[in-house]
């Protein structure tokens, strides 16, 4: 497919967001909201690695969704699993290579 | 594009049975379109952990048949697409086919995935069970074919960072559904299975208990590639210690309009508590059961190493879960041998929930369906490929519950049977 010229293809963008400004609306409010829980998650990963419980408590957040957020963060390198404390695994921020330099989060 | 174009076979449905058609036609020298709703081919069955009985990685063998289609010089594959409409035709068959936007131009994008990393928004990966998040725009899954993103514009804010980051501006948010058609000699309906959504099940607790979760979710958490890369408890990361598995949670159940017997969930239940024993060497793992139906070459054989195995087997009909306290379940059973009411708590609970079709043609295909939505089979035990309409076949679990061996065997009866049709065909060199 090809692109429009620039001009048209300013209007046409402009058109786009006038038809999702819901959508946009909506999806903007959840991004701050996810941002500001991720770095919350990180901000308290900063003292040392900690379970789901843990994190959960200290940032406010039910255990199933910290553990969504963790599981993310871990797919997208910015966490690594730690050693198992009784039940539960320890996670702590990715130092190490494979750390994320690009991630907008 | 080109608005209308022409192959032999047409094969709606790129899971394994779609796969093992084409291929089977393409080696043949007939030229096969393959046509898939999802971003990636594969199926169900890419999505699984390993396969029973021989426990080999499912991964393993689907992608190599992935990959074989993908180069294959007569298999074309149309991913991302909807058949809005199938019929037969003095040719052979047409159908017409709307190709969804990926909003990334799909000539442009070498698969980097620099537009996934800079994107901000996270959102449910139904890939891994809703057990983790992807970007708005993410390639499906890491061995997705092909290895192309999808923007969700749902979710999108068209904030540009992807455009921004994309090395070579593949990124198209303007792009269209693109609509053509495709006439070929003959189709054949691959269109598999889905699983009876938890929520149906009101006495399990509607899909709200989240330790309760289905069996393709636990496929997720087995599978090395999972969530969480090994197998947690959903509602706070703990390792279980006991799990158990409620067979025919969908199945065999008319109040859940599923009356038949799904047939592979005995064994993929017991697969997944042999693969748990040995990730969860100290885990207690219970199956409920009503009867166990191991037909197949090897199944009974692997049922008793399952029970060698220290899996306990219950002979009990559940009739309700509930949450229980510090995240377990409690699971409320009668015994089938006269000992009564019981009940049980777990760390975790898997629902063998019951498959039902994967597609419904109504609307798109003449096609027949049987009382159980499935695609009829005129001739179930002569040749369970043919339809009701002359040059469409059907193979797999679109005619129904089937273990992914037998989908495999069906697939080349399908292909077989496509391949005769042309043959017979006026004008067909022999």
């Amino acid at each position: 497919m090809e692109k429009p010229d620039n001009d048209a293809r300013k209007k046409a963008m402009k058109n786009l967001r006038a038809k999702r400004k819901e959508t946009i609306a909506k999806s903007t409010a959840m991004m701050k909201q996810q941002k500001k829980q991720v770095q919350a998650i990180l901000d308290f990963l900063e003292a040392g690695e900690a379970t789901i419980p843990q994190i959960a408590l200290n940032v406010h957040m039910p255990t199933d969704k910290t553990l969504w957020y963790m599981a993310t963060l871990k797919k997208y390198g910015q966490i690594v699993e730690g050693p198992k404390d009784g039940a539960f695994f320890k996670y702590r921020l990715n130092a190490g290579p494979g750390a994320p330099k690009e991630n907008a989060t | 594009m080109p608005p209308i174009q022409h192959f032999d076979t047409l094969v709606v449905g790129a899971g394994i049975s779609g796969l093992q058609t084409a291929l089977d036609l393409g080696d043949q020298g007939y030229k096969v379109a393959v046509l898939e709703k999802d971003a990636s081919i594969g199926g169900k069955m890419i999505r699984l952990s390993k396969v029973f009985p021989t426990l080999d990685c499912a991964s393993c063998i689907t992608t190599p048949k992935m990959s074989s289609a993908a180069h294959h010089e007569n298999i074309t594959l149309f991913t991302y697409c909807r058949l809005s409409d199938l019929k037969q035709t003095p040719a052979g068959v047409s159908a017409k086919i709307r190709r969804m936007p990926r909003y990334v131009d799909s000539d442009k994008c070498i698969g980097c995935r620099k537009c996934e990393y800079v994107c901000p928004v996270y959102v449910p990966d139904e890939e891994q069970g809703g057990f983790s998040a992807k970007k708005a725009i993410s390639i499906p899954f890491s061995n997705a074919i092909p290895q192309l993103p999808v923007l969700d514009p749902g979710f999108c804010m068209l904030c540009g960072r992807c455009e921004k980051a994309c090395p070579t501006q593949a990124i198209d948010y303007l792009q269209e559904p693109e609509d053509f058609t495709i006439q070929a000699r003959t189709a054949v309906l691959t269109t598999g299975f889905d699983m009876l959504p938890k929520k149906k099940n009101v006495q399990f607790g509607n899909g709200r208990i989240p330790n309760v979760i289905d069996s393709l979710q636990m496929e997720r958490l087995l599978a090395p590639h999972g969530p969480y890369n090994r197998v947690l408890r959903p509602s706070d990361g703990m390792e279980p210690d006991s799990v158990a598995y409620v067979q025919c949670a969908g199945s065999r159940d008319k109040q859940m309009g599923v009356p038949y017997c799904s047939r592979v969930c005995c064994m993929y239940a017991i697969k997944q508590a042999m693969l748990l024993s040995g990730s969860l060497p100290l885990a207690d793992i219970t199956i409920y059961y009503m009867d166990i139906r191991a037909f197949g070459k090897g199944y009974e054989q692997f049922y008793q190493n399952a029970k060698a195995m220290g899996i306990e087997f219950v002979k009990a009909k559940v009739g309700r879960i509930d949450q229980g306290e510090n995240g377990n379940v409690k699971v409320r059973y009668e015994r089938q041998d006269g000992a009564g009411i019981d009940t049980a708590s777990h760390d975790l609970v898997v629902l063998s929930m019951g498959m039902v079709p994967g597609w419904d043609p109504a609307g798109v295909c003449p096609v027949s369906t049987d009382t159980d939505k499935f695609i009829t089979s005129v001739k179930p035990k002569i040749s369970a490929v043919l339809t009701d309409m002359d040059g469409i076949f059907t193979a797999g679990a679109a005619a129904g519950p089937k273990d992914i061996v037998d989908s495999i065997t069906e697939s080349g009866t399908a292909a077989m049977e496509a391949a005769n049709y042309m043959a017979g065909l006026p004008g067909e060199v022999q």
